[in-house]
């Protein structure tokens, strides 16, 4: 269970590894605003060879990629199945009172291609950055906003605490688990109720554990000088170099072309 | 100069116990001085007011009547909090419970980071405190793969890189094996010995107080027997009495001197006083 | 008479065949008979809960067989009814606590067995007066506004309502002061006495375990590395300080004291048989 959610990250030095977190963040942004914007097809394909050498540069297994989209694959299929039958055009097929148009098929595939290049895009991203990298590049990238006065150094503290403790709270909701299965807990039960009832014999303990977790912490916290101030230093900066700069710019150019043709 | 010490004063702390006005007495008129480079040892059952005792001697909780001074600062004067934190580094029981970062050099880091360091600084300290606690290479892990023992020097180096004047120990000891705990105190005796930092023990163990300079007894909230190690842990009876056992080998000592054999009461390990038997039956 | 616990070339590797694969336990084997005590010992990470929890079935092996009361573990069927028989007390229990009294609490695993109302109700209160607690005063009391020390007596209590043939108990003492630990080695001891009650108990130190066990198990990096009776360990000094244990200080003494050839009896369990021993010796001479 622990694996699943945070084995995503697979460690690497690649260039993409290596590439700081908000570029990544703003080239995943850019090509999915793209794609939305123009999806004539060789556009499309266009950015699927770009991931995908994006794919085979990062030294990630591309099967690993690749085999992961078998998750997807119905929600493809169906995307692809509405769009078929519900748009209005040329009708090629008639299967009952439903027609199967010639628009349809054009749609969906673009739809299917697109969805590609979200969950590509998402993937590649995720596998590539730490998660602590990737909370600090949404913290940064939030930063305007605290013109707004909107409280953004609370919110990054909330997702890093969160990261600090998501697998000490999933070790110990397995331990719970265990040890109520020990006290004969049903999770697999036929009866609604039994099921009810062990679920609850985790739940309980799990939120008294993550209370006093809470108390604890607020105590260690301020103990050490926590004030809920913004921090003025941070040892962690990340660093824009050369490589973002230039990927941005590839990828807003790109971002241009798109939007010029697509009024061509 | 009477300033470097932590004073407390006819201190009383009471909680607000169920509904209704009735409160529960935590500390009792407690007056205690805890001198900077000594070694203390505080010691009682769960429930005896040791924790509330930590607690206010870094200003984390105000005493109900009487005050609490460290360095001269008291703890109840707002402006003054955070210094005196920085001064009274506090390591809670359950490392788990402590660690707020989810990388080890930001956790060490997040101290200075709150008293606004430069940046430079904060770094340097950062490698001197995984230095002293031996973490160095561990120092881009996340803290949840850390073992126990590990957790635990985090936790402590966490506070040294803040170069507190006293370090609070809460009960360090009791999720640790026989080895992490051996090595923990084994560090705290350097820590006291060579950079002068004062260690407050909190323990419902004797056993790990017996390198303590001094050992504080607190029962229902009052103290109940001071001393240097030996000299409590030679008054097995009043000990017993509050529920506590002096370790092993002053129990066996004290079997000893009660059947009338003279062995030296300032013997520490085993060998010595297998070599003060063998003596006696010489003898 | 039969084995209760019969474990022959037990290999345990966590998640196989991933990036995080781990081998917890390399070729254990070892039997353990009706009545005994077996302490388990090791530092943490050796791989000491990991084997425990074979024995309620919870984890089966990657390889090999591990037999608890007549029960074979590589049959799933089998091993999920497993906690019937082999009742596991898990490290910290009094965090595992959910009910709103007493009373419910420790018959949560005997409703889970499907009793009478009656059976329950008897098991209940035999199993919290067996931790000391009386039923009468206590049954209703809410376990949330209970001392930790407490609390983990009312833990037990809910795994001994089960009667299970095989208790185990992982690091009971931990965290307690001295006052819970002697309560909680009577408690053990207890039980002990009654004859054909299996025991099994981890600690991370010799000294808790050493008045209690028959047999003990040394534990290190996943390798039983010691199994065998308690005065035979006594021998292995070498292997002692390779896993980081001690044996008791006042045990200690009494081996130096034979080791140089005075005649003391090293097969005692306490302080108290310590200072005897050595009184002993003094007016011999």
């Amino acid at each position: 269970m622990k694996d699943v959610m945070l084995g995503r990250y697979i460690v690497g030095n690649s260039l993409i590894h290596r590439l700081d977190p908000r570029t990544k963040l703003i080239s995943c942004t850019l090509i999915i605003t793209a794609v939305l914007i123009n999806y004539r097809w060789y556009f499309l394909l266009f950015y699927i060879l770009l991931i995908t050498m994006a794919i085979f540069s990062s030294g990630i297994k591309p099967k690993l990629i690749f085999r992961s989209l078998r998750k997807i694959r119905y929600l493809l299929l169906l995307t692809f199945v509405f769009q078929a039958i519900l748009t209005t055009g040329h009708p090629l097929m008639q299967i009952g009172r439903l027609s199967v148009t010639q628009e349809g098929i054009a749609l969906g595939t673009g739809t299917i291609f697109r969805l590609l290049i979200f969950y590509l895009c998402s993937n590649l991203l995720i596998m590539t950055t730490s998660t602590i990298k990737l909370a600090a590049g949404i913290e940064s990238l939030l930063t305007p906003l605290t013109y707004l006065k909107i409280p953004v150094h609370h919110f990054s503290m909330i997702i890093s605490t969160s990261l600090r403790f998501i697998p000490t709270f999933i070790e110990e909701a397995n331990i719970i688990t265990n040890a109520q299965k020990s006290r004969g807990a049903q999770f697999n039960s036929k009866n609604l109720i039994t099921r009810l009832k062990s679920n609850i014999a985790i739940m309980i303990p799990l939120l008294a554990a993550s209370l006093q977790r809470a108390e604890d912490l607020a105590m260690a916290m301020e103990s050490r000088c926590y004030t809920g101030h913004p921090n003025q230093t941070r040892i962690n900066k990340l660093n824009f170099n050369k490589k973002d700069v230039l990927l941005i710019s590839f990828m807003l150019a790109l971002l241009s072309v798109g939007v010029i043709s697509s009024f061509i | 100069m009477t300033d470097h010490c932590i004073e407390l004063v006819n201190v009383t702390k009471t909680y607000r116990s169920g509904a209704g006005d009735k409160r529960k007495i935590a500390l009792d008129n407690i007056t205690l001085t805890i001198r900077e480079g000594e070694y203390i040892g505080l010691i009682g059952m769960n429930g005896s007011g040791k924790s509330t005792l930590a607690r206010l001697l870094n200003g984390l909780i105000k005493p109900t009547t009487g005050t609490v001074t460290v360095n001269g600062l008291d703890t109840g004067s707002p402006q003054q909090l955070m210094e005196i934190r920085r001064l009274v580094g506090m390591v809670f029981q359950n490392p788990d419970n402590q660690i707020v970062c989810p990388v080890v050099e930001e956790e060490i880091a997040f101290g200075p980071e709150n008293l606004g360091l430069a940046v430079d600084e904060i770094k340097r300290r950062v490698d001197w405190a995984l230095q002293i606690v031996g973490l160095k290479e561990l120092k881009d892990h996340a803290p949840h793969l850390l073992s126990g023992g590990q957790k635990q020097k985090l936790a402590i180096a966490s506070v040294l890189v803040m170069l507190p004047n006293y370090l609070i120990m809460d009960e360090p000891s009791s999720m640790l094996d026989p080895l992490g705990r051996k090595e923990l105190l084994k560090h705290l005796r350097l820590l006291n010995k060579q950079n002068g930092i004062t260690i407050i023990f909190i323990s419902h163990n004797l056993e790990d107080l017996i390198q303590a300079d001094r050992v504080v007894v607190l029962d229902k909230g009052s103290i109940y027997l001071q001393g240097t190690p030996r000299q409590v842990f030679a008054d097995e009876a009043k000990l017993a009495a509050i529920g506590l056992e002096p370790p092993g080998l002053n129990c066996l000592i004290n079997k000893l001197g009660q059947e009338g054999y003279d062995i030296d009461e300032t013997i520490k390990t085993v060998p010595e006083l297998v070599e003060a038997i063998c003596q006696l039956s010489l003898i | 008479m039969s084995a209760i616990i019969d474990i022959k070339d037990l290999n345990f590797t966590y998640q196989p065949g991933s990036p995080y694969q781990r081998q917890a336990l390399s070729n254990i084997n070892f039997t353990l008979d009706p009545g005994e005590f077996l302490g388990i010992v090791g530092s943490n990470g050796s791989g000491k809960s990991t084997l425990v929890q074979h024995l309620n079935g919870l984890l089966s092996p990657t390889t090999g067989k591990v037999t608890v009361c007549g029960v074979d573990t590589t049959d799933k069927e089998l091993r999920d009814q497993l906690w019937k028989q082999a009742g596991l007390v898990f490290q910290h229990p009094e965090q595992q606590l959910f009910e709103a009294t007493i009373y419910e609490e420790v018959a949560y695993g005997p409703k889970n067995l499907r009793l009478s109302e009656a059976e329950v109700k008897s098991r209940v209160y035999d199993a919290l007066e067996k931790v000391g607690l009386i039923p009468a005063e206590t049954e209703q009391l809410a376990p949330i506004t209970l001392s930790g020390g407490m609390r983990r007596r009312v833990a037990i209590a809910g795994i001994l309502a089960l009667q299970p043939r095989v208790l185990i108990l992982d690091e009971p003492m931990a965290g307690l002061d001295s006052i819970g630990r002697n309560l909680m080695l009577d408690l053990i001891k207890n039980r002990q006495q009654k004859g054909n009650e299996t025991t099994v108990m981890i600690s991370h130190s010799l000294k808790d375990i050493w008045a209690l066990a028959d047999k003990i198990a040394v534990l290190d990096k996943g390798s039983l590395v010691f199994y065998g009776e308690v005065k035979e360990l006594l021998g292995h000094t070498e292997l002692l300080t390779r896993c980081h244990l001690e044996l008791p200080d006042y045990l200690q003494v009494v081996c130096s004291l034979a080791t140089r050839g005075l005649t003391v009896n090293t097969t005692i369990r306490s302080i108290k048989e310590a200072g005897l021993e050595i009184t002993k010796l003094l007016q011999e001479v």
